[in-house]
């Protein structure tokens, strides 16, 4: 059979020159998804398309949609979901997890020493005036000790393959990552609505991550607490991860809380309850450090919690992730990552960063300067795809508006060589093409170690050509698949028996 | 549980009961208009703008009184805070609000039925049957109670929204035979919207009538009928729907629960009130089990059920006062 044309849903399938997440250079599927490329070829577009219906349904009901402005009224919208899976062999993941795990082990060395000794400042590893001066610094917590020196307790790194399939860290996420309840629930829509794939592929289950968070999160109570009380901190119902806050909440069975259920006396946390105050002893929070506490941080915020920062200074409270860990996802430090690994860990950086080019380093400078046409800019203090310049997809006007800013402001800015971003097969109208994806795993740090469950969050750029992934700007996600690495033995309990499956890798 | 959370439920609670109060009171008085032609047009839509208290905000918005108007105002119109559309967009938010500490079927089954209300409009209801969509949003209410029994815990959050739900209750009971009865008890001066050799005052057709588009907009006609057999007048009525103490829409069982979800809340056992709350509850319902139908219409049904309602808010104020506040 020539697979490179089958007939199916591949049909007219092109790769244009890019690394394909599940079909390989000579037009073949990857072995580790051939079963899955059969299965998915074979489907009419009908089949396909009802499926994709019912997905859309089942995320209207449950209220997982984003609104779309300009209308009189706001026209609610389901996430965009791709059903075709991204799939991961079992030993490629086994080098990412490693690399991530790595990674993140030196960004909380780093954190801990530039909140202390300030070591590999001092070693001049890492320029000084960079981390001092970046804006995500808070010199307010030099010398706070959180339990275990964990500062990222939750940390969301993107990956992206270039051309070739290297696997290179683009950022990491050491704030208040999102976008894990969707990790999540792809992978429960999918199930619902395509169970024979799980049937016929040995897919790595995800659904223990909640579990892992909360263990990390009672794990990092302050030392005097038998048995935490353990809350979620959003900013409320308007923010566009509300649901993720609510998801997270009710999957590990704690309440969710705004700044204004909470108040400090005496520098302990309490929520305001129907049988009146109780104590709080460890807060993931969902909120920025800017807006945290009105005391110390921004004055207007009405979203945080007056007296908090010294209620964790206090080490009354635990707050995830730690307060100050922007410093270490600042996208200038971002460069000096390997470096960091080398000098806390003594090894070399298992998953390869994307070159960065620092215009506030003058060796740098003109060459970022003069290839702006060629380069991707970023600006070091934005998120979501705000901030951006695409060079060769950018206009004259874009490129020299760029240039007054990065002249004007060196520190704010990075520039990197555009990565042909891989693709995977997404279904289109009646048939699969070719869109560039990310992926973000969550790596998760408590005091007895780094874990991360098999997967993560891929990202698709739904539109054509587009490499933006992120969701407000277009973007969509799909199931992300480890495989098992051994024949994985499934069970299914129905009361006392239990029914044992094995199941080829 | 949090105050904020308490709130909550307590006002799911009442934009529920409130969406299908005002199904059935329009369904019911829609269809009570097309089997009594007799009754104009203009009283009949004018008692239910009584009774939801809404004439002037009618009046301010609409030019005539008729059954499109009625229907959109009451059904659709998102600048009246009592109409279905803006109840169940309510009840929504504050269920957005506690995802989390109400069960995923509930979240769903109130988030489809905010998107369901899509699908409708005042032309689709008169053309399809307005009785179809009034008994589609009374079977999404029941679905939600459903849903709620079956899947939230026996706890605090319960008690705060079935609270919510009965004192929404006991008031829309309360209010809807007050208007009834203004209308229905000899009151000449409708005379002009009633064809001049028609039978009025007690004991007409028009009372009968009248009396059972009350008791149907409660869903009470069927349940009164196996308890009176001797026929239907006023005072039988206001027994009924004030008194009976198995009548789930009942002031008095309607009072009753939420007595009984106030004691749970501050696990109370005895008689003696632990908050402001739990008198004015307690004071109420014993007020209730101890009356006769009577003595309410000797002092007054109106005067009555004024009291009621007034009540019925106070409780309210007295309960966002005692848990609620944040």
């Amino acid at each position: 059979m020539n697979l490179a044309k089958p007939s199916g849903l591949f049909e007219c399938f092109q790769q244009d020159g890019f690394f394909d997440e599940m079909i390989g250079l000579n037009g073949e599927p990857r072995s580790f998804c051939r079963q899955l490329f059969e299965t998915l070829n074979a489907m009419s577009p009908d089949d396909f398309r009802a499926r994709c219906e019912l997905a859309d349904l089942t995320l209207m009901n449950q209220g997982i949609t984003f609104t779309v402005y300009g209308h009189e009224a706001g026209i609610e919208k389901p996430f965009p979901v791709d059903l075709v899976p991204r799939v991961i062999p079992a030993s490629e993941w086994t080098q990412l997890e490693k690399g991530l795990t790595q990674r993140v082990q030196a960004l909380n060395l780093f954190l801990h020493d530039v909140y202390h000794e300030g070591k590999i400042l001092t070693d001049g590893v890492i320029p000084r005036e960079l981390v001092v001066n970046a804006p995500n610094y808070r010199r307010e917590f030099v010398g706070a000790n959180p339990p275990g020196g964990i500062y990222i307790h939750i940390c969301g790194t993107d990956l992206i393959r270039d051309g070739d399939g290297t696997y290179r860290v683009l950022e990491d996420n050491c704030r208040t990552p999102s976008g894990v309840s969707y990790m999540l629930e792809n992978r429960i829509i999918l199930m619902r609505v395509f169970p024979s794939l799980f049937r016929e592929n040995s897919v790595r289950p995800i659904d223990d991550y909640t579990s892992i968070l909360l263990a990390n999160l009672r794990s990092i109570k302050p030392s005097r607490v038998e048995t935490p009380t353990v809350v979620v901190l959003t900013p409320g119902v308007y923010n566009s991860a509300y649901f993720e806050h609510c998801f997270l909440a009710q999957q590990m069975g704690v309440e969710l809380v705004e700044g204004r259920d909470l108040f400090v006396e005496d520098n302990y946390v309490f929520m305001k309850t129907t049988s009146g105050p109780k104590r709080v002893d460890v807060i993931y929070r969902r909120v920025d450090d800017d807006f945290l506490d009105p005391l110390v941080f921004r004055q207007e915020s009405a979203l945080g919690v007056p007296g908090l920062v010294n209620a964790y200074r206090a080490g009354n409270v635990s707050i995830a992730n730690g307060i100050g860990t922007g410093v270490a996802d600042d996208k200038v430090i971002y460069s000096y990552v390997p470096d960091m690994i080398k000098y806390y860990l003594d090894e070399d950086a298992i998953i390869p960063s994307v070159e960065t080019y620092l215009p506030w380093r003058e060796d740098h400078k003109q060459h970022v300067l003069t290839n702006l046409d060629k380069l991707v800019v970023k600006a070091t203090n934005e998120s979501g795809g705000y901030g951006m310049l695409i060079g060769p997809q950018a206009t004259r006007t874009e490129i020299e508006e760029f240039r007054d800013k990065i002249l004007a402001d060196p520190r704010g800015y990075i520039a990197q060589p555009l990565i042909s971003l891989s693709r995977s097969p997404c279904f289109v109208e009646d048939h699969f093409e070719g869109r560039h994806v990310d992926l973000r795993p969550y790596i998760l740090c408590g005091l007895d170690g780094v874990k991360i469950v098999p997967g993560g969050l891929t990202r698709v750029a739904m539109r054509k050509g587009s490499y933006v992934v992120n969701s407000s700007q277009g973007g969509g996600s799909k199931d992300t698949w480890v495989l098992g690495s051994s024949p994985m033995v499934q069970e299914q309990r129905m009361g006392d028996m239990v029914q044992r499956q094995v199941l080829d890798a | 549980m949090l105050s904020r959370h308490a709130d909550s439920a307590f006002w799911i609670g009442r934009y529920i009961e409130r969406a299908e109060a005002t199904a059935r009171m329009i369904d019911v008085h829609y269809h009570y208009g097309l089997e009594s032609p007799l009754v104009g047009e203009t009283l009949r839509w004018s008692s239910i703008l009584a009774i939801s208290d809404t004439e002037k905000k009618y009046r301010d918005r609409y030019k005539t009184l008729d059954e499109r108007n009625i229907i959109h105002f009451f059904a659709f119109d998102q600048d009246n805070p009592s109409s279905i559309a803006s109840s169940i967009n309510f009840a929504r938010e504050n269920a957005r609000s506690i995802r989390d500490a109400i069960s995923s079927e509930m979240w769903q089954t109130v988030n489809k039925w905010y998107l369901g209300m899509r699908s409708w409009n005042v032309d689709t209801v008169l053309k399809v049957s307005p009785h179809s969509f009034f008994t589609w949003v009374k079977n999404e209410s029941h679905l939600f109670q459903g849903i709620t029994n079956r899947t939230l815990m026996m706890g605090e959050t319960r008690d705060f929204h079935d609270a919510g739900r009965f004192l929404e209750r006991a008031d829309q009971s309360a209010r809807i035979l007050d208007v009834k009865y203004h209308d229905l008890l000899p009151s000449f001066t409708k005379q002009t919207a009633i064809a001049d050799d028609e039978p009025i005052g007690v004991g007409g057709t028009v009372d009968d009538h009248g009396w059972l588009a009350v008791l149907k907009s409660v869903g009470a006609f069927e349940m009164f009928r196996k308890t009176y057999h001797e026929g239907v007048t006023a005072g039988r009525v206001a027994e009924f729907l004030i008194l009976n103490p198995k009548f789930p829409a009942s002031v008095r069982h309607s009072i009753g629960r939420v007595d009984g979800c106030l004691k749970r809340i501050s696990s109370s056992n005895d008689s003696s009130p632990r908050n402001r709350a739990e008198r004015s509850v307690g004071k109420l319902y014993q007020e209730l089990n101890y009356m006769s139908a009577d003595e309410i219409i000797g002092d007054g049904l109106h005067e009555f059920l004024d009291q009621v309602q007034n009540r019925c808010t106070e409780i309210g104020e007295d309960i966002r006062e005692c848990y609620l506040r944040i």
